[in-house]
């Protein structure tokens, strides 16, 4: 299990926002578009209201003019058959009237050229009846009514007033034409209306539906990370402890291997030494033989056989027995290590100051012959820790600032601690001969020493102590000035709990 | 030629270089009672407990056996001879081995191994403890099948 998922949504956050946006943008635009095609065919409506209002004018003032002009004639014929006044008032107040609705027509119709052509010949048809009937009327004003008579026969008044007619209906036609076209045009722009309409509609409805999609699409796959979170969630305990538990195996398996490879090692080693003491056994013997040679047949002692068993053979086994030794050294260190990593810690509650104080009585005889002073600065904090480690630490410290005191002054050492929150730093400073700042992280190195190579030691003592010290869920560290001393800073936490204990079973070489 | 009941020696010992090491100590020791050699520790059971001329039948015996052995642990061999109810289980075993952790030691004289060995670089504190082991061998030397008091 444990394999590692990715978490990806299945659209990206931000391509996903942008689509939405584009989409809204869309759906605003074709709702703007259709709101403008709406207001657009309003205004084609009014203008196309107009245009038939002003087709009902034209009509109806056509209709108007030939009302008149039929009454006028009519009233003329009345005169002319009673000569009553009345007629001739009647006649005189109807064509007073008919310039200013034939004035009313040419206003209406000015942007039709061909109802101007019409209404000139109106004009032209009405001025000319107008002066026949003056005429008659002249006459019949003189009493003089069968010369009216006579001219009213010999003029062609039906015929020209069938020509009024047929010119108003002309007229009348015209208008009616202009308003079908009119009315196609409007019938166009309602078309176009809906189909602007019906446009943004279909856009509008694919926009929602992408979007709705989309959106779902989103939701569904922020569903499935959130369950993936979950999922991890849940099963993030038992991963930390499944890799807890690969971390301890491999730990392990690393202090299993350390052990078996110091015993193994160890084994050949014994042979080595075993047979190299048979030789220095076996040399002894042949020193006293080439010794009784010389003294009873000198002649038979060459050079070489002298120096081998003198010299040569006493420095070779010499070279054998002091590497042997250090390599044991070496493994016994490996193997310490080792088993200190693997050891089982017991916290107690420890009394820090008995503790230094006991290391420091078995420093007495090291520090009189240096002449050299150690100061506790009482009391040392208490803690809960291991006794075995921590008294380990402790005279490995000590013991090292002994050793490595400097010669030309009086050596001084103090041990001190102080509690700092929920751990405990304690310090212990020395004037000797420090360590240079290229050295500070490598004295804690296995096998690693620093400065003059004076004093005996394998470079084991300060790795066990860091070893030691992250077994007890603390660390170390140092500061120094070479030439002027050293302090070693030591930190280890209040109480140690099983917790912390079996942490740092893992840390440990 | 001293009689049957002479204490016979059998080593278990994987390394010759150790066998022969011990071996010289012991006749260095001035112990001259026969050594028997096995390198592992099938062979050094069958011996042990089925031989004819092996310890159950002509008893006594003193076992020196090593803890690594490439066929079995040292101490399953110790467990057996050291059965309660088995027939060496008053057969003295000193066990010599590189091991020196605490642990172990405990569980080999849990287990109800006579003496703990371990097997020095230091040759000579090596040497003195073969040697004192031929002190040992002198002591329990009376030839004795009766139960030791």
């Amino acid at each position: 299990m444990a394999e590692r998922t990715a978490l990806g949504f299945g659209v990206g956050e931000g391509r996903m926002g942008r689509f939405l946006a584009a989409a809204m943008a869309l759906g605003f635009a074709a709702l703007v578009a259709s709101g403008i095609a709406a207001a657009w065919s309003t205004a084609q409506n009014a203008a196309h209201t107009r245009d038939v209002n002003h087709t009902y004018e034209v009509e109806l003032a056509i209709d108007r003019a030939r009302i008149v002009i039929e009454r006028s004639e009519t009233t003329r014929r009345g005169y002319l058959l009673t000569g009553e006044q009345v007629y001739l008032d009647t006649y005189r107040s109807g064509m007073a009237i008919l310039p200013s609705l034939l004035a009313q027509i040419a206003t209406l119709t000015r942007d039709s050229p061909l109802q101007q052509r019409n209404l000139a010949t109106l004009r032209a048809l009405t001025d000319d009846i107008a002066q026949q009937r003056e005429r008659t009327i002249a006459l019949v004003a003189r009493s003089d009514r069968a010369a009216a008579l006579a001219v009213f026969q010999a003029e062609t008044s039906a015929r020209r007033m069938r020509a009024v007619r047929e010119l108003a209906a002309a007229m009348a036609a015209e208008e009616q034409r202009l308003l079908a076209i009119r009315n196609a045009e409007q019938r166009a722009s309602v078309q176009v209306f809906y189909a602007t309409l019906a446009i943004a509609g279909v856009l509008l409805v694919v926009v929602a539906a992408v979007s709705l999609a989309t959106v779902l699409r989103y939701t569904r796959d922020l569903a499935a990370s959130r369950d993936t979170l979950r999922n991890f969630a849940d099963t993030l305990e038992a991963q930390v402890t499944e890799r807890t538990a690969d971390l301890t195996r491999a730990n392990d398996e690393i202090q299993r291997f350390a052990y078996i490879v110091s015993h193994d090692l160890r084994s050949p080693l014994v042979n080595v030494m075993g047979f190299t003491a048979e030789l220095e056994g076996a040399t002894v013997a042949l020193g006293e033989l080439i010794d009784r040679a010389e003294e009873h047949a000198p002649a038979i002692v060459t050079a070489e056989a002298r120096i081998a068993v003198r010299e040569d053979l006493p420095e070779a086994i010499g070279f054998i027995r002091s590497s042997t030794q250090k390599m044991d050294r070496l493994i016994t260190a490996i193997l310490k290590l080792s088993r200190e990593g693997r050891r089982v810690i017991a916290p107690v509650p420890l009394d820090m100051t008995a503790m230094v104080d006991g290391i420091t009585a078995s420093l007495t005889q090291q520090l009189a012959q240096r002449g050299a002073t150690l100061t506790i600065e009482r009391p040392l904090p208490t803690i809960v820790s291991d006794r075995l480690a921590t008294e380990q630490i402790f005279s490995n410290l000590i013991e090292n600032a002994v050793k490595y005191l400097d010669p030309k002054r009086v050596g001084h050492i103090v041990v001190r601690g102080k509690r700092i929150g929920p751990r405990v730093t304690f310090e212990i400073e020395d004037n000797g001969r420090g360590i240079a700042a290229s050295d500070h992280s490598r004295v804690f190195d296995l096998f690693r020493r620093s400065g003059n190579q004076d004093q005996p030691g394998e470079g084991i003592g300060l790795a066990h102590v860091r070893t030691l010290a992250y077994r007890l869920g603390g660390g170390i560290d140092v500061t120094s000035e070479l030439g002027t001393g050293a302090t070693f800073r030591l930190t280890l936490p209040v109480t140690l709990t099983d917790a912390i204990a079996s942490e740092t079973l893992g840390k440990v070489q | 030629m001293i009689d049957h009941k002479t204490v016979s020696i059998v080593m278990i010992e994987d390394d010759e270089g150790h066998a022969r090491l011990i071996e010289k100590n012991i006749r260095r020791a001035g112990i001259s009672n026969d050594i028997t050699h096995f390198t592992d520790g099938t062979t050094a059971l069958d011996y042990l407990f089925n031989a004819a001329d092996g310890p159950q039948r002509n008893g006594p015996a003193l076992v020196l056996l090593d803890l690594n052995l490439p066929d079995m642990s040292g101490t399953d061999i110790l467990a057996k001879i050291k059965a309660s109810d088995g027939p060496l289980r008053r057969t003295p075993v000193v066990v010599l081995t590189t091991t020196d952790d605490k642990a172990e030691i405990q569980r080999c004289y849990d287990l109800g191994c006579n003496v703990y060995i371990t097997k020095p670089v230091d040759y000579e504190s090596f040497a003195q403890a073969i040697r004192q082991l031929g002190l040992f061998l002198a002591v329990i030397q009376v030839p004795n099948l009766e139960p030791h008091g």
